[in-house]
């Protein structure tokens, strides 16, 4: 609580400023000129009415002249609103959170609450509304004195100063306004799409709309933000790299609340373009909007297949597409679109490679918590319900000591040049067995390392080489956000992609006991992304597994769903 | 194995393709088995049920048992160990057809007929069941339930004096001191990487949260809000409104409502109840955090006057439209508090 105004009798007589306080409050002369007067909303007592007025609107949030101005109060008036408060404080009800003048009807409020209220006495004192043209106030237009005068400087400078905000406040609202007509709009354009229309009649067709419908939630964004891996990673790279931000034409695609093109704005993007399908673009809008960057940030609701730009070229395309193996519900397929459509020809693509990683996995314990267990539920066989755990990948976060082998990098993605359709494909990996393996080989984890090149013909990021080695490789010169990447391997900090975990089904196929003998040993095969069929956003994968002395190799194929 | 007829799994999945959206999602969410592992290992519950059927054979013994949403089937076969003539389990995901196989591989399968659809359109083989078992309750006891599939089935099939397990439950609810928290959820909008979001912080704020409250942030004596009794309740009574106190007590904040449930199986020989509160052990279910916009300053002793009115959706009833108001009075006018929240549980 504020201590730059005297306390009311009570706190006051422990207080040690006392003949301070005598001073401003006891002292004959000044209480015949300054009567004390009580505060609006509780009781203390201040020296004058401004300053008890600024309390209120300071502390409380009640600013006594704005409703007085904004109700257009005449003497009587604001008598009613002095006791109208007065009293609702003696009885301790709250104040409506915007007083009207319906509030102030019926002459029983001219009746003084407070017995010689001060505050009433001094109502002609009170400041002028900010509207100088009100008639019948001549008195508040009577020629200043000369003492008076630096004060009345003062105050006329404050007008002045007020009169530029409501200006501003204007354009703000014009400028929102326009906003919310473009969203209404495009409500409304949306309304008059058929394809947008359900019918219950037919069955969906379209397997994308859950997956926008999935995104119009707060929660989701509110991981995906908090997911400080990520965000402090297109931060890092955004404000670190200014100079590849200033004056360009940005595309954000996938634009979520906003907090990339935001980012880009602040970096000095000249034009921001934030493209979404989900409705959180609404909210994207408002947020940017909040933050004072509508006049940089443009949002367009839609697919990035389907929206005009306003521009033909873009200098930079950012967008956060990546998806639970890097490649399920690939946004990627639309950003490649917009790549061969919109980049510059020297664009830049933030981020700019991704690096897939696999690596074998024997963890007994995991297999006992999640695959046995089915086998005795409360004394019941649920052998059934294992056959789904070896279709399905699990998405799950994994310890490195989960690992049998090392890590193999098996594709490499430069988002430059990648075309859509090398996004399916078959790669070879391959593997060499701990020291200490032992236990049964139970499945395989894949993960992938993202990098943010400043440049198309960045040297350095190979096919296999890691986030943390490349961020590394920046030399003794290099600052951190020099070199910005991040992994959502088991050896980083845990991301929302967590890892994805694929189990062999070791019943169909004998389970390879592995020890000593295979210390050291490679492991190796192939591992194909496969579209699956009837889900555009839908991936299966497929992995071929053996040791080289093996002949034969074995094979699994999986779904992410 | 008997292997289910690819044929059974692609009409279910037509029947599923043809509903709603919502409600697709809603039996779609169940095919995964993810969902059927933590709800079996969460022990208060599953516990509960075994115990509420197991330890009473003789209510069991040659009766006809309808489950409603079976699942996996852990409960129709809990009635089978107690000695259930027949039992009906009837569940619209395609979870079902593994429950088929776990009752086979169980050597049930002559026990128990599994029946896939909803409860509102199949034919059970008996014209009556003595008793209706079914885990049907939700987040809030009541997002996303079944308990409107449930009196369905109690007035259709279940027979004159039949049982129904669980048959009672209660929805309470107390104030809690909630500031890091309440921070950490609804301030964080406030300042993300140094943009302001406040206008995802008003969805946050209508958004009940479901988590884990601390037994020691409850400032004020539990209230119950909702008792119903199976027997005799309607699916309109899943609309309520109810006013309440909440008394303090100790001096402290109240930053949110919480509420959780009560689950009682009263027709056993030996009452099982289970509860789902900040006082007892861990379940699914969690609690619900409702955040108030206020900050309640309370004193020992002290009454906050409460009221909550729950309606499910309009558009979707699974979802629920839910109005908190509350009023604190006190002498002190600055502590004096009073406002209502509308949340939406979707």
């Amino acid at each position: 609580m504020s201590e730059s105004y005297p306390r009311s009798d009570s706190d006051v007589s422990t207080s040690g400023d006392e003949a301070e306080w005598l001073d401003t409050n006891n002292s004959d002369d000044e209480q015949e000129e300054a009567p004390a007067i009580t505060s609006l909303v509780d009781n203390r007592v201040f020296p004058d009415a401004e300053s008890m007025l600024a309390y209120c609107k300071t502390e409380r949030g009640l600013d006594f002249l704005a409703v007085r101005d904004r109700l257009g109060l005449d003497f009587h008036g604001m008598v009613k609103l002095i006791n109208f408060i007065r009293k609702s404080v003696h009885e301790g009800t709250a104040l409506p959170a915007e007083i009207s003048a319906a509030d102030l009807e019926g002459d029983g409020l001219l009746k003084p609450v407070l017995d010689d209220d001060a505050l009433i006495l001094c109502l002609d004192d009170l400041p002028p509304p900010a509207s100088t043209a009100v008639a019948g106030k001549e008195k508040a237009a009577a020629p200043a004195s000369a003492a008076e005068a630096p004060q009345v400087d003062a105050l006329l400078q404050k007008n002045a100063e007020l009169q530029a905000e409501i200006e501003q406040l204007a354009k703000q609202f014009t400028s929102y306004r326009l906003a919310v007509q473009e969203t209404l709009d495009q409500r409304w354009k949306a309304d008059e799409e058929p394809d947008d229309v359900p019918s219950k009649n037919e069955p969906k067709k379209d397997d994308s709309a859950y997956y926008f419908e999935s995104y119009a939630h707060n929660d989701i964004h509110e991981v995906m933000l908090k997911d400080a891996v990520r965000t402090d990673a297109y931060r890092d790279f955004i404000y670190g790299n200014k100079h590849l931000f200033a004056g360009k034409v940005v595309l954000d695609i996938g634009c979520g609340t906003g907090i990339l093109s935001m980012f880009c704005a602040k970096a000095g993007a000249k034009t921001v373009i934030a493209v979404d399908k989900s409705d959180i673009i609404d909210k994207a809008r408002e947020n940017i909007f909040a933050n004072g960057l509508s006049d940089t940030i443009t949002c367009l609701k839609g697919r990035i297949e389907e929206v005009v730009l306003p521009v033909a070229k873009v200098d930079m395309i950012v967008s956060e597409w990546m998806g639970y193996a890097l490649l399920y519900e690939a946004m990627l397929p639309s950003v490649l679109y917009a790549r061969d459509r919109y980049l510059a020809p020297d664009g830049l693509l933030v981020p700019s490679h991704c690096n897939l990683w696999v690596a074998p996995v024997a963890d007994a314990e995991y297999v006992a918590d999640h695959i046995a267990f089915w086998r005795d539920v409360y004394g019941f066989d649920m052998q059934p319900m294992q056959r789904d755990i070896y279709a399905d990948s699990r998405v799950q976060t994994m310890n490195p000591a989960a690992l049998c082998g090392t890590p193999s990098a098996f594709r490499s993605l430069d988002l430059h040049t990648v075309a859509v359709g090398e996004l399916v494909f078959s790669a070879k990996w391959e593997s060499t067995l701990a020291a200490d393996v032992s236990g049964a080989l139970d499945g395989f984890l894949v993960w992938w390392d993202c990098f943010f090149a400043q440049s198309r013909d960045e040297p350095g990021i190979t096919p296999s080489i890691t986030a943390q080695e490349w961020s590394a490789s920046g030399g003794r010169d290099a600052k951190e956000e020099d070199r910005v990447a991040f992994t959502t391997g088991p050896f980083g900090t845990e991301t929302h992609w967590k890892q994805i975990l694929f189990l062999i089904d070791n019943k169909k196929k004998a389970p390879k006991q592995l020890g000593e003998a295979e210390a050291g040993k490679k492991i190796s095969g192939e591992l194909e992304y496969i579209t699956a069929e009837g889900h555009a956003r839908g991936l299966k994968i497929k992995i071929t597994w053996g040791l080289e002395e093996e002949g034969e190799k074995k094979d699994q194929v999986w779904a992410l769903n | 194995m008997a292997a289910v007829e690819p044929m059974d799994i692609e009409v279910a999945e037509q029947r599923l393709k043809a509903m709603e959206h919502s409600e697709q999602h809603y039996f779609n969410s169940y095919n995964h088995h993810g969902i059927h592992e933590e709800m079996l290992k969460d022990e208060v519950r599953t516990r509960s049920y075994m115990n509420a059927i197991v330890q009473n054979k003789h209510l069991f013994k040659d009766k006809v048992v309808l489950d409603v949403g079976c699942g996996t089937a852990i409960l129709s076969m809990f009635a089978v160990k107690a000695g259930a003539k027949h039992v009906i389990g009837v569940d619209m995901s395609t979870i079902i057809f593994k429950a088929r196989e776990i009752v086979k591989v169980n050597g049930m399968e002559d026990k128990i007929t599994l029946i896939q659809g909803k409860m509102e359109e199949i034919e059970i083989p008996f014209p009556k069941v003595d008793i209706i078992i079914s885990e049907w309750m939700g987040y809030f006891l009541l997002y996303e339930s079944m308990l409107d599939t449930v009196l369905y089935a109690r007035d259709k099939f279940l027979a004159k004096d039949g049982l129904i397990f669980p048959d009672k439950a209660t929805i309470f609810v107390a104030g809690i001191e909630d500031g890091d928290y309440k921070d950490e959820k609804i301030g964080f909008w406030d300042n993300v990487y140094g943009f302001n979001y406040s206008p995802l912080k008003e969805t946050a704020l209508s958004e009940p949260l479901v988590d884990t409250v601390e037994v020691k942030a409850v400032v004020t004596d539990p209230t119950a809000v909702l008792t119903l009794d199976l027997y005799t309740c309607t699916t309109a009574d899943l609309a309520f409104s109810c006013p309440f106190d909440l008394i303090a007590r100790r001096d402290d904040f109240i930053h949110a409502l919480v509420a959780w449930f009560d689950i009682e199986f009263t027709a056993c020989h030996k009452p099982v109840r289970f509860s789902t509160g900040p006082h007892t052990k861990y379940t699914h279910w969690k609690q619900t955090v409702f955040y108030l916009k206020d900050v309640l300053t309370v004193q020992q002793g002290e009454k906050v006057e409460c009221s909550l009115h729950n309606r499910p959706n309009e558009k979707n009833k699974r979802d629920l439209d839910i109005k908190v108001q509350y009023r604190l009075d006190t002498q002190d006018p600055t502590r004096t508090a009073e406002g209502q929240c509308l949340y939406k549980m979707c």
